[in-house]
């Protein structure tokens, strides 16, 4: 592997071992999970080659927190009907070094006898521009990739990602360095990252015949990612219908929608109030919201296990779903300039709409029988007020068009005698 | 007087300068590395001659470990000992030339995004730096905000760990496979933690450690989730939080949040406790079963730890004052010199810290500029204390891509000493240096002895509610995985402490209990430095800005100390030195039969977290085209 020999004889040179990091035995079945599964669907066992190049191991830590499906579910066989999950993934793989480069190198050559899915995570440098053992940016395992002869050098992760290409039945990026190039390749970077996308090119179709499935995010929310494993595999065993992906090859189930639209604080936008501060309940967009033209479903899915969300625990979106994240929404926490317009006409127009609603929760905030006896028993407050004439003339009008060719639960109710045992206590002289 | 290596006394006030006299204080005369035994032809005879056993065994990938690590050795089979380690990083993104020449305010967001293990962490630590450069600090709720996020993050990160990635190397199928004669020996060996675990026998541990079946392991990734659903709930999401700003913290926080973080947080007594007892038993039976187990991965206990979890009262975001505010975090700062606290000053822990390239792909910068003696951008820390010109203020690196060579270069990571000494760092540093800490302002749950570590949280549905990490006497591997099982409890009672805290706050309500401070971004030169460890140890954010835009940044990693390559004074990195000591009490006949387990659990025990490790601090100003090989070219290289 890496190492440069300044070279005497090749007799001179060590031996290596054949099994060094199989410590679960030589024998023992390679990868993690592939138990369970279905016999019967058209595919039985499907490898998943998880491989990290410009990336921060936060896809990976995203998708071991999904529930829905979890991780060990795919890999236990939990699932009726889908394939046994074998994972090839380097933080998780039970052996090490060799043991978790065999069957990649057994891919590569052909030599893998089952389908294989390629899940990438992180950006792809410009490795490819160097001359070959002249230095990488972004490496894994050593040797080379003919199965008779060896290298001294570390293989570049550029080098296993087209040779996986051909092959692959499916290519999966996750997150958005996968997916859109991310940070590695925002400004001012100087190790030539970009997409998967990118590296590939646009005539790219797995062996399957399907381009590059994208699931942005940084992070991604791990539910994102399973379900759509999850959802291919349940299509391919001829149960699920054919998963729906937009133009960017995007799930589009998932990534149609804005953030703004599912936002906790969408109201808060409507009715034209804004947070002034970070920590502030209201919407965020003053203090640097993105929301409104970003494709997210955090806050609807929720971050783990349904819970969280960037806005639900009171952050602005930075847009890290999406191609132009992070330079395009950049400086952070300062208002998009769109939201100057978009904010001041619903400032107008939420303001008006705002003070109609506060009139009428006056109203609906009591009871029939209050309105009846004018009386509100509770003390928690001093004082309740009482309505007002403007109230008074709203609620005529208001309940004129609610009631209009349907049934007056008002006049009902006026009706309706005022419960003897009402106040027990002060009765009972208590 | 901590510094035994570094050119720097202290006068009768306690203040640290230069010793005079010097031309060159810091200079130094390289050491070459022992020429790789692969390159040397006397030795390779020699050794070949002797036995037929000697061989090279390398681990590219180290799976099991966060990101991009790999490790070669060259060890003698027949005598059951390592001759030769380099470790290895092998990614590189450039986050630092990235961070370079942006909005002040982008760093937070772009430099968590280092690392995806833990990336609240340098959230954190970039909020830090940014509020010492434009003087501002949050309010105390905004603090314990913070305090909870990163808490609540090692609950998920400690069970990570044991479960995941170190655990299944004491599995049963790897127990059979490694060493049968001790999985025979499992088999009858009853355990003392039985009423906390319920396990009667090590066996029946070994089998539930099993990837993904064992139920260890499936309980042990039940938990990182559990308290993931806390962080979500005022981070946002994870592993980016999306909710830390400058200033404070974006978070709306009511009561039910807090109520549903407790729910979660609580969890964590039992579990912790569970888990303390399980590693105990493992250290336990193999010291047992041989006494050697003790010198996997030994090195000297030489060890960091910056602090974290700042007093919200304490906090004030400056750099004059950081000792004091620092010395009151519920992890306080500590530098451990073979086994010694030599300062808790973080001035002094700031002023230690070099980084050296001799063998990672980088260029030497300061014999570009005039060498040690010549100028170099800070002399000396805002407060006046000396510092080197290969400190991170004062880095200018120069990346250099090229082939893997043991006697040159052969790593991304840089070679980072303190005192011109290797350090590890990680969360037994952190319970180490607390436990030794002279003053101590948190004891509701937490008590340093001096030699121990008590934490007592309240009764969940277990017993033994007091637990006891005591200093451990030798230093190992396993004491490393240990002390990482106690540092769940000792991180669930900051977290059950800042909850308290953070409910004290709500009630009050008032300036208190706001989330963050408003602020401007300033236009003049401004540097700041976030010193606050990450889950892994040692962590800190260099920044210098001008103009309102970063000129430089750095980010300084607990992986960077560790997976070190050589250093110029010949002395290895701590991963290196440990697998050099390392027996090899595996069970082998053959070479057909090695695997190397126990040089794998002592470069686990460290925890690897590579993602964050390999990136260069970088100043723009020396990024030239020329020295990037590739085609991409160094866009770096704008001027503003
Ligand atoms: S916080 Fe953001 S996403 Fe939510 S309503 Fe406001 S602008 Fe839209
Ligand atoms: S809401 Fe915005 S910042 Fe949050 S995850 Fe979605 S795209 Fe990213």
């Amino acid at each position: 592997m890496a190492y440069q020999r300044t070279g005497f004889g090749e007799d001179m040179k060590l031996q290596t071992v054949p099994n060094a990091g199989a410590v679960f035995g030589a024998n023992a079945p390679i990868g993690l999970g592939g138990l369970g599964g279905s016999p019967d669907g058209p595919l039985n066992i499907v490898h998943v080659f998880w491989i990290a190049g410009m990336s921060c191991d936060g896809c990976s830590i995203a998708a071991t927190a999904a529930t829905n499906p979890s991780v060990e579910d795919l890999l236990l066989g939990r699932i009726p009907n889908l394939p046994k999950v074998v994972l090839h993934h380097p933080v998780l793989n039970p052996g090490a070094g060799t043991e978790l480069m065999r069957p990649m190198k057994a891919a590569v050559n052909g030599e893998l006898g089952a389908p294989y899915v390629v899940v990438l995570e992180g950006s792809v440098p410009d490795d490819q521009a160097f001359p070959t053992d002249d230095g990488y940016f972004s490496a894994m395992g050593g040797g080379g990739f003919d199965p008779d002869t060896e290298t001294d050098q570390p293989n570049r992760v550029t080098d296993w990602l087209w040779k996986l290409a051909p092959g692959a039945a499916a290519y999966v990026a996750i997150g958005t360095c996968a997916t859109w190039g991310g940070i590695p390749a925002a400004a001012g970077n100087i190790t030539g990252s970009m997409s998967l996308m990118d590296y590939l090119g646009k005539d790219y179709r797995s062996a399957l015949g399907v381009p590059v499935v994208n699931v942005p995010g940084c992070s991604p929310v791990g539910d994102n990612f399973i379900d759509v494993v999850q959802a291919v595999l349940l299509f391919l065993q001829g149960i699920a219908p054919l998963p729906k992906f937009d133009d960017l090859g995007r799930p589009a189930w998932l990534f149609t929608e804005t953030v703004h639209r599912h936002c906790p604080k969408a109201g808060y936008y409507e009715e034209g109030v804004f947070a002034e501060e970070p920590g502030d309940n209201q919407c965020l967009v003053e203090i640097g919201c993105w929301g409104p033209v970003v494709q997210c479903n955090i806050v609807e899915r929720g971050a783990i296990n349904h819970m969280g969300g960037c806005m639900v625990a009171g952050a602005a979106c930075i847009g890290c779903t999406m191609p132009g994240f992070p330079d395009k929404y950049s400086p952070f926490y300062k208002a998009p300039p769109g939201s100057a317009i978009s904010g001041g006409m619903s400032k107008m127009y939420g303001g008006a709409i705002r003070r109609l609603r506060r009139l009428s929760m006056r109203k609906l905030n009591r009871e029939p029988l209050w309105d009846k006896t004018g009386e509100v028993p509770s003390p928690w407050a001093e004082k309740h007020k009482k309505p007002t004439g403007t109230d008074k003339t709203m609620s005529f009008f208001y309940k004129k068009l609610q009631y209009n060719n349907s049934v007056n639960q008002a006049k009902r109710n006026k009706k309706q005698p005022i419960p003897q045992s009402r106040d027990i206590l002060s009765q009972k002289g208590l | 007087m901590c510094f035994k290596n570094l050119p720097i006394e202290f006068d009768s006030a306690g203040n640290a300068t230069l010793k005079p006299g010097a031309a060159d204080p810091y200079l130094y005369t390289e050491t070459p590395v022992q020429t790789p035994i692969e390159d040397d032809p006397e030795k390779m005879r020699e050794l070949l001659e002797r036995n037929g056993h000697v061989r090279r065994v390398d681990f590219d990938p180290v799976t099991r470990v966060a990101g991009a690590l790999a490790f070669h050795t060259v060890v003698d089979l027949d005598n059951r000992e390592v001759l030769e380690t380099a470790s290895m990083a092998t990614l590189f993104r450039g986050y630092e030339i990235i961070l370079q020449g942006r909005d002040p305010r982008d760093a937070i967001f772009i430099s968590s995004r280092a690392c995806g293990v833990c990336g609240g962490v340098h959230a954190n630590a970039s909020a830090l730096a940014i509020e010492m450069a434009f003087g501002i600090s949050p309010p105390p709720m905004g603090v314990v905000a913070r305090n909870l996020l990163q808490a609540i993050e090692y609950l998920y990160d400690h069970p990570i760990h044991l479960s995941l990635l170190a655990g299944p190397d004491f599995s049963e199928p790897a127990m059979r496979d490694t060493n049968p004669e001790i999985w025979e020996k499992a088999l009858s060996t009853r355990v003392k933690g039985r009423a906390t675990h319920g396990y009667e026998f090590m066996s029946e541990i070994m089998t539930d450690l099993t990837p993904l079946t064992g139920k260890l392991y499936l309980e042990g990734l039940h938990y990182t989730r559990v308290a993931r659903e806390a962080y979500v709930l005022i981070g946002g999401k994870f592993p980016h939080p999306q909710t830390v700003v400058p200033g404070g913290v974006s978070t709306t926080i009511d009561t039910s949040d807090l109520n549903e973080i407790m729910l979660r947080m609580v969890q964590y007594f039992d579990y912790g406790r569970k888990t303390i007892a399980i590693w105990n038993d493992i250290c336990d039976f193999f010291y047992e079963v041989n006494p050697k187990y003790r010198d996997i991965g030994t090195r000297p206990k030489s060890m960091l730890e910056p602090g974290q979890w700042d007093d919200p009262y304490a906090y004030d975001g400056t750099y004059e004052n950081a000792d004091d505010w620092a010395r009151e975090r519920w992890a306080p700062p500590g530098v451990i010199v073979d086994g010694e606290l030599v300062t808790t000053s973080v001035k002094m822990l700031n002023a230690g810290v070099e980084e050296f390239v001799e063998h990672a792909f980088y260029e030497e910068w300061v014999g570009t500029t005039g060498g040690p003696s010549g100028s170099y951008p800070f002399p000396t820390d805002p407060s006046g204390n000396p510092l080197s010109p290969y400190h991170p203020w004062n880095k200018q690196t120069i990346p250099k891509p090229g082939g893997t060579s043991w006697k040159e270069k052969y790593s991304w990571s840089t070679a980072p000493r303190w005192d011109r000494q290797a350090m590890e760092t990680g969360a037994y540093a952190r319970i180490w240096a607390a436990a030794q800490a002279p003053e101590f302002s948190h004891a509701r749950f937490i008590e340093p002895t001096g030699k121990s570590l008590k934490v007592d949280l309240p009764k969940a549905e277990l017993p033994n509610d007091l637990v006891e990490w005591k200093v451990p006497e030798t230093w190992g591997a396993f004491e490393r995985n240990r002390g990482r099982a106690y540092c769940i409890m000792y991180t669930a009672a900051i977290a059950y402490d800042n909850l308290l805290i953070a409910y004290d706050l709500l009630r009050k309500g008032g300036p208190d209990a706001r989330m963050s401070v408003p602020y401007k971004v300033p236009k003049d030169h401004r540097i700041g430095v976030g010193l606050w460890s990450a889950g892994r140890g040692y962590l800190t954010h260099h920044l210098e800005m001008d103009n309102g835009v970063l000129e430089n940044y750095q980010i300084l990693t607990p992986s960077t100390w560790m997976a070190s390559p050589k250093d110029p004074f010949g002395n290895p990195g701590p991963y290196e030195e440990a697998v050099m000591a390392t027996p090899l009490l595996e069970n082998y006949e053959k070479p057909e039969d090695f695997k190397g387990i126990d040089v794998l659990r002592a470069l686990r025990s460290f925890d690897p977290c590579m993602p964050c490790t390999t990136h260069i601090h970088t100043d723009e100003r020396t990024i030239s085209r020329e020295v990037v090989t590739c085609a991409c070219g160094a866009e770096g290289n704008h001027a503003h």
